[in-house]
């Protein structure tokens, strides 16, 4: 038996998607708003609780705007709201086990959930201009080094450290982005859906050794929802309900990637909480989606929640589990190096869309159960869901 | 040295100020719990083992393993225009387990890094009023 009283997600949906789309984050969040009401099926007034994670961290540039959840609320028609958060971060697993919390707890009965994502927020903005920010805090330890950017910390050196201590290789992660670019040339909806092969890959330049561009998620501006209800209600909606079996969300060690374990941080013991709070094991699961912040965050979820040993994620995805009709399809959307950066959410949202059995082409078949992951290193989270 | 261009300069704080003037004077300190003997970094006001918050920076022997490392290949900032690639590393002090800092290999040829491998601090002076605990290969 999985976590009681059971949540289930019941509409999803996508703004529209892409770089310097000109949208901004409340266009971006009504749009998604909008998409994930009418695959539910929903009138505003059947939402009393708003989530929304918008910042990264710190400030907003001039010119970004900002939208927060009272906002969304009254714009929507939600208000007034039994329950609204302006999200844990710093990515959507945080707000989405935060909604799902509130309604187990009975702060309110459905919640849609947001990640709105403004691409000139994102890192890779930095590469075109200088960040000027003085080295405060614990950054003082690390920015005047030349660690300027999360790449480094929170993939480049994790993937060397794998691959010295368990032997992984460079052409493994190039078959990971291959199976990857495999499953978004089957979704009309991904951004790269063009054939990928392993040369191609390896063919690229480092941007900071071993880590190439095609190990990294592609910054968009996006906004993404999921709406969250409980057993009571899961059932009177467009679509048979995706409920949640388990969840779990933990966190080690200071925010501080470049001195923490590199390759068994925060996902370990998330993986650990999410299988005791459920009789459902690894075997059980028909496709997992998890992050691909970095390709390494996806190797170490893979071992996390135990699919293969620590350190066998390379050899795993190289002799072809991870591609559809493989033992566990993975990332079946694409991921979101081919969906764009959406912060976890698009898993949220695939493993309810492959528990429908709406995924067309790349549809796993008969997938009742899916599992999604977010983050890694000092905090992760996962969830495990299944149909009806 | 250039000091036209620096890198992002460390906003020492009351807390932090001990590891900047330490390595100004070529010493490589560390907080340290005067009740258990835990070394705490970064620097936080209370020991996680104990609870104590009678913390004291101590120097350390400025030996290392090299725990993980990345050769950058872009310069994100004008102070690494005429530095790149270069060498962004995490290393292990042996005075404790786990007790790492995040620093630069220098004085390494790139295909002789090698996880694992023993290297000892050496200061940089990078801008006026700054100096940096560097690792190099040990006997290099
Ligand atoms: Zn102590």
């Amino acid at each position: 038996m999985g976590q009681t009283p059971r949540v289930a997600a019941v509409g999803v949906g996508y703004s529209t998607t892409g770089r310097r789309t000109g949208l901004n984050s409340r266009e971006l969040a009504i749009q998604a708003a909008k998409a994930a009401m009418a695959d539910a099926g929903m009138t505003p007034k059947d939402i009393d609780g708003v989530a929304v994670l918008w910042a990264v961290s710190g400030p907003a540039p001039p010119g970004v705007e900002s939208v927060q959840a009272l906002d969304i609320a009254q714009m929507m028609g939600f208000a007034p709201v039994g329950w609204y958060s302006d999200g844990a971060g710093p990515a959507y697993i945080g707000t989405a086990l935060q909604a799902i919390a509130a309604i187990r707890a009975g702060f309110c009965h459905t919640c849609i959930t947001f990640r709105v994502i403004n691409q000139r927020l994102s890192s890779a903005d930095l590469e075109q201009g200088q960040d000027e920010t003085p080295a405060a805090g614990d950054s003082q330890f690390t920015m005047p080094f030349g660690q300027l950017l999360p790449l480094q910390a929170i993939a480049a050196m994790p993937m060397q450290r794998h691959m010295a201590v368990y032997g992984t290789t460079e052409e493994q992660f190039a078959h990971h982005a291959v199976t990857q670019r495999y499953h978004a040339s089957l979704n009309e909806d991904a951004i790269f859906r063009d054939p990928l092969t392993v040369d191609d890959f390896l063919a690229m330049p480092y941007i900071t050794s071993p880590l190439r561009i095609l190990d990294c998620d592609y910054p968009v501006d996006s906004g993404s929802a999921v709406i969250y209800t409980t057993e009571e209600r899961a059932r009177d909606f467009q679509h048979k309900p995706v409920f949640v079996e388990s969840a779990a969300y933990s966190g080690k060690g200071y925010m501080a990637f470049e001195i923490e374990d590199m390759l068994e941080s925060a996902p370990f013991h998330t993986a650990k909480q999410l299988w005791e709070r459920t009789d459902l094991e690894p075997k059980d699961v028909d496709c997992a989606q998890l992050y691909d912040g970095f390709s390494i965050i996806t190797f170490q979820w893979l071992e996390a929640l135990g699919f293969c040993a620590p350190g066998e994620a390379g050899p795993f995805i190289e002799a072809g589990n991870t591609r559809l009709g493989g033992k566990l399809p993975l990332n079946t959307d694409g991921g979101a190096c081919n969906v764009g950066r959406r912060h976890g959410t698009n898993f949220c949202i695939e493993s309810v869309r492959q528990i429908r059995g709406q995924c067309g082409a790349r549809q796993v078949p008969d997938a009742n159960t899916s599992v999604w992951a977010n983050a890694v290193g000092p905090f992760s989270g996962a969830v495990l869901m299944v149909g009806d | 040295m250039d000091t036209s261009v620096a890198p992002p300069l460390p906003v020492a704080n009351p807390l932090t100020e001990f590891f900047w003037e330490g390595t100004r004077a070529h010493k490589l300190l560390i907080l340290r719990c005067q009740s258990c003997g835990h070394f705490v970094h970064y620097p936080r006001p209370v020991c996680e083992r104990c609870l104590s918050e009678d913390l004291a920076p101590e120097e350390v022997s400025g030996n290392a393993t090299l725990y993980s490392y990345t050769i950058t290949m872009k310069p994100w900032h004008p102070f690494w225009v005429d530095k790149v690639p270069y060498v962004l590393a995490s290393v292990e002090l042996p005075e404790q387990p786990d007790l790492k800092m995040l620093t630069n290999i220098v004085e390494c040829e790139h295909d002789a890094l090698e996880i694992g491998m023993p290297v000892e601090v050496t200061f940089r002076q990078v801008a006026a009023e700054l100096t940096l605990p560097f690792f190099k290969p040990v006997g290099s």
